[in-house]
């Protein structure tokens, strides 16, 4: 690995260190919870208040 | 009998069978119950009637570890010893608190509840109590518990009158006993600090050490250390698992109606885990205890509570309009896991005026509480949640494991520990009847027997232990 990278130019590896962020575009995304499926009564901790997450609403 | 001064006693030819360092609320107990069975008793206050501040200024020593109070602020010397300053508030250990805790080493009591129940009723008495309710579950994780906030009784007033007309009772002030000596079986004597110089050495047939929960383990590890080990002959413990009750304000509630949870004019509610919370959390024991907030506080929370909760907020706010109080300041005192290492040690440098070695008090709190004290204000929140009782903000410094605030309450100068009860004598000082082990005629009063500490305030379950040893020591005496 680190002979591989030895023989990359500079300008290669900051290439690809630039579109590594990219690279999450390309991911398989889990889809967003059904609505149906949350649970109201779950508590929440957010800014340090314990929540129902049904008092986000 | 009361007298002013160790030769103004001596004058008056007393012979005591029992003699009793320190006139707490441990000591004037354990004297009133040895006179009231026809027991000949002396009392030795180091202190006056008074406060004065030449009298504190023995109690002066050092920390080291966490940020504690001033030695000689966090207790007093004088007739009536620490009540002088006591709060009131009572209630007696709960029956978990003397059960071992399988996740937190070197608890459990060689007593239970049981064994202390049969003297409430002269406690109440004493401590001038209403009856305790029971504890009323708020949910499988939180009881509501109840403090009750006494007249918090001065016991130099309260029994002044009592123990100077006392035949059997004799009380002298001034009089500070600064070491006991002994040949590893009895107590053969106490040598005497009386107006600014040694006052000779002073004999009675059993000896009980109730100088308070820091003072007890000074004297007892000065007077071991004098005598190669003749006064606690087993002394691996002596000093060892200190305890105080670490409190903390949590954060804040706003409550839907706090009303619900009155119960008294202190405007004051407190809660605690369920035993099946801290096992499965395996945590210490806790109090939360709910103040109410003024007005403006209560504007500022509802206001950062509608950032997070826009509707809930709403609600809440509506909730002020109807009763103009629904918020909360949560304090937090917990019960400390028992440490050998917190401890109280003699200094190597410093003496009071009599000569006998300051404290030096090793003490910091240990990451099991920091994660009770996170675990209970979460658990509390989600209660009150759930139940829609409320909603809770924990502090931002507990959240994020910042460091403990020096500003606050710090603790409760509860001093619990240092002689603790046990039958292991490499882990305790005193048995069951807080005699010392080894030791035919020492026995130690106070919350220095203390094996845990629980979450409540000791004095009442002080004062019961000491009705029980009073009781104990007079069946003793009359075989």
């Amino acid at each position: 690995m680190s002979r591989f990278i030895s023989k990359m130019s500079r300008r290669a590896i900051v290439q690809a260190l630039i579109a590594l962020p990219a690279l999450s575009l390309f991911r398989v995304r889990t889809a967003p919870a059904d609505p149906d499926e949350i649970d109201p009564d779950e508590i929440v901790e957010i800014n340090g208040w314990i929540l129902r997450r049904s008092d986000l609403a | 009998m009361i007298f002013d001064s160790y030769e103004a006693y001596n004058q008056a030819g007393f012979k005591p069978k029992v003699c009793i360092l320190g006139s707490g609320p441990a000591g004037t107990t354990i004297a009133r119950k040895l006179g009231a069975a026809g027991i000949p008793v002396v009392v030795l206050e180091a202190g006056s009637r008074e406060f004065s501040d030449d009298s504190q200024d023995f109690y002066r020593g050092k920390t080291v570890g966490d940020f504690y109070f001033d030695l000689d602020i966090t207790r007093l010397r004088f007739m009536g010893g620490s009540s002088n300053h006591w709060a009131g508030w009572c209630r007696v250990l709960d029956k978990q608190d003397f059960e071992p805790k399988a996740w937190a080493p070197d608890t459990g009591w060689p007593i239970s509840r049981a064994d202390i129940e049969p003297y409430l009723g002269e406690v109440h008495d004493i401590l001038e109590l209403p009856a305790f309710r029971p504890d009323i579950p708020v949910s499988d994780d939180i009881r509501w518990v109840q403090l009750i906030k006494s007249p918090a009784v001065r016991f130099g007033e309260k029994f002044a009158d009592e123990l100077d007309k006392s035949r059997n009772i004799a009380v002298v002030l001034n009089t500070y006993a600064t070491e006991l000596t002994g040949d590893g079986k009895r107590v053969t004597g106490a040598k005497l600090w009386s107006n600014g110089q040694d006052a000779g050495t002073f004999s009675a047939d059993y000896f009980v050490t109730c100088t308070g929960g820091l003072e007890n383990s000074r004297l007892l590890l000065w007077s071991n250390e004098r005598s190669n080990g003749g006064v606690v002959p087993n002394a691996a413990a002596l000093g060892r698992y200190w305890m105080e009750h670490p409190t903390f304000q949590g954060g804040n509630a706003i409550v839907a109606n706090y009303s619900e949870f009155e119960v008294d004019a202190s405007n004051e509610v407190f809660f605690s885990p369920t035993l099946a919370a801290m096992e499965r959390l395996q945590i210490m024991n806790f109090g939360i205890r709910l103040i109410e907030s003024p007005y403006p506080n209560v504007k500022k929370l509802i206001a950062d509570l509608a950032c997070t909760a826009p509707n809930m907020a709403e609600w809440m706010s509506s909730q002020l309009d109807q009763r103009l109080r629904c918020a909360a300041q949560l304090y937090v005192a917990w019960e400390q896991a028992p440490l050998a290492s917190n401890r109280i040690e003699l200094s190597k440098t410093d003496v009071d005026h009599a000569g006998v070695p300051r404290i030096e008090l090793h003490w910091k709190k240990s990451p099991l509480e920091r994660r009770t004290l996170l675990e209970g204000l979460k658990l509390f929140g989600a209660t009150m949640a759930q139940k829609n009782l409320g909603r809770v903000r924990i502090d931002e410094w507990i959240s994020n494991g910042g460091d403990y605030p020096t500003n606050e309450e710090t603790a409760g100068h509860h001093h619990m520990g240092g002689t603790r009860m046990g039958t292991d004598a490499l882990k305790s000082v005193v048995d069951a009847n807080c005699k010392v082990h080894g030791m035919d005629n020492l026995y130690v009063g106070g919350s220095s027997v203390f094996c845990t500490s629980g979450q409540c305030n000791p004095t009442t379950t002080i004062t019961a232990l000491a009705c029980r040893l009073g009781e104990h020591l007079g069946k003793v005496i009359a075989v």
